[in-house]
Formats: structure tokens, sequence, C-alpha cells
């Protein structure tokens, strides 16, 4: 099942969404990469990289805004494990709703792409 | 010009002094027309270089050099700066691999693989009130062997007048011109060291 990595600036933010998230899709595996030590706000991209060494599928990314799209992309870059993980540019609570669900139904990574693509960038 | 292993990592022991120098101003700037933390995120990922720096003072090339900065400042400096400079010195990295002397044609784009990699890593261009609006004058300059100290000076002056477009400041829409951009300030300070390890 294709897991799903929220990187957020907040911990709180990422933990409320996950909670949300839970309500559609419980199967859904869902890693946070959100805040900076002690609650600070923050993104960090050694967060990032420690949610793809928990992953247990592919995964797809979802970001808040500014630098946890840029560290996301940059984790990525950096990334040299054998997981297909991938980061599409779509709203995060919105796109989280979709995602989930879709992962929860078994859909793929191309599938679920294709899917919030469709609905997010009309 | 030319830029030896040797003047790049001296170069950026004098920056990190500089962003240290520099970290309430910035911090200040940033807390107008962003969240507050640029000077402490700079000085943490320079501060962090320098230890780096101070620990190891021999490398084989300006890759090497490079790829540890780059390395260490995406590690340390947090927001989207880190990212940013990061990238910087991870495209330096790129280019000057096994380089121990940059100059002509090599020097120059050792910076337009660097300018390259803001833009895309940003999704940024020049004229949005951005480091971008110092680097680009200053890679211009080091073209056409101009005025290097002036071209960072005119860069940061522009980019003080014009509306911020991208980033955290362009939610600040119109009150952000006549303010100094905080990623445009810390650049300079990193040019104009960069800028005195040059030589003919």
């Amino acid at each position: 099942m294709i897991n799903l990595i929220l990187v957020s600036h907040s911990g709180k933010l990422a933990e409320g969404l996950k909670d949300l998230l839970r309500e559609m899709a419980a199967e859904t595996p869902i890693l946070l990469a959100a805040g900076l030590a002690d609650g600070k706000i923050g993104t960090d991209v050694g967060r990032i990289e420690q949610a793809f060494g928990n992953i247990s599928d592919d995964a797809l990314i979802l970001t808040d805004i500014g630098s946890a799209t840029m560290n996301a992309e940059l984790a990525l870059e950096l990334y040299a494990g054998d997981r297909d993980i991938r980061f599409v540019d779509v709203p995060l609570v919105e796109g989280g709703f979709l995602a989930a669900v879709l992962s929860g139904q078994g859909k793929s990574l191309d599938e679920i792409i294709t899917a919030l693509e469709a609905e997010f960038k009309k | 010009m030319k830029l030896t292993t040797n003047d790049l990592r001296t170069a950026l022991l004098n920056a990190a002094d500089k962003m240290e120098e520099h970290k309430d101003e910035l911090t200040d700037l940033d807390r107008e027309i962003g969240d507050g933390d640029h000077g402490i995120n700079m000085s943490r990922g320079f501060q962090a270089v320098k230890k780096e720096l101070e620990a190891k003072q021999d490398f084989a090339d300006l890759g090497e050099l490079s790829k540890l900065v780059g390395m260490t400042l995406i590690k340390t400096v947090g927001g989207a700066s880190g990212p940013l400079y990061g990238t910087i010195f991870v495209k330096f990295a790129n280019t000057w691999k096994g380089v121990g002397e940059a100059e002509g044609d090599a020097l120059v784009s050792g910076f337009e693989e660097a300018l390259e990699g803001i833009k895309t890593r940003g999704k940024a261009d020049a004229g949005e009130k951005t480091m971008i609006d110092v680097w680009t004058p200053f890679i211009n300059a080091l073209k056409s062997e101009g005025d290097l100290s002036h071209a960072i000076d005119e860069g940061l002056a522009h980019s003080k007048t014009i509306m911020a477009t991208k980033g955290r400041a362009s939610y600040f829409g119109e009150a952000t011109k006549g303010v100094q951009d905080p990623g445009a300030l810390s650049s300079s300070l990193l040019l104009n060291e960069l800028k005195e390890a040059l030589h003919d």
C-alpha cells in the first residue's frame, strides 16, 4: 500500500492532518516529517530522509509551503534507496485526503498521482 | 580570474564571520517580511561550516571542499536557505569535481550552474526580490570582467526597491518595497568574500 509522507513546518499541523486522514483511510501508512526539535516551526531535510528510511512500500510526498517543498525535492535528489518515492505539488490537506483514500483502495503510485493532478492541476 | 581551493576555504571562513556580524540585522529584516529566523539560520549554518573547515585544512580540490560545505549547510541551516545555499555548493562541487583551481570558463560555469540550481530549487527568477537578484549581476560582471563589488552593490540596492513575488515575503506584497530582502543581503555578504578570493 502506497505510503504517504506529510512534510509540514508544524508538527501539530501534520499530526492533526494525520488524525483527519485516519478517519477516511485507517489502513494507509502515514509518515510525518514535520516541525523541528523542541516543537519549533520549520522543515528539516534530515527528518524527511528519516521518513524515507521507515516506509513499507513506495511512497508519495505532500508538502505545505516553501522550504517544505524545497527540502522534499532535495531529499529526493539525495535518496539512494530502491523505493519509488515521488513528490506531487498539490494542496496538503485536500491532496492528502484523496491520496490517503486512493492508497487505501490499493491504487498504484501512478494512479494516485494521475488522480491528484487531474483534481488539483486544472 | 582564478579561484584556488585554499582561497575558497579562506573566503568561507571569512564569510562565517560576516554572517555572525550581521546575524541580528538579517533576523530583523526577516522579521519584517518573513518568518524572522534568517540571521539565526545563516549563523548556525556557517558556524558549522567554520567548524568543519577548521578541523580539515587540506582539501584535494574545489569539488571536495564545496561538497563538504554544501552538505553541511543542507544539514544545519534549516528554513528555505538550507536547501538554497546548500544547492549552490553542491553545484560548485559537481562542476569543479577534481579541479584544484578554476579559471576562465570553468570558473564562470561553476557560478552559472549554482545560479541555475537556485532558480530550479526556488522556482524563481531575477526580479522577484530574492538572492537571485544579487547572484545574477555578480555572474554577469564575472563573465564580462566587470567590477564585481559594484555589481553586488547594485544588485542589492535594486532588489530593495522592488516588490517580493516569491517566498514568504510575497505574502507581504507592496509592503516589501523599500525593505532589504534578507536572502539578498546574506548573498551579498557571501559574494563579497568570494570576490576577495578571486585573483588574476
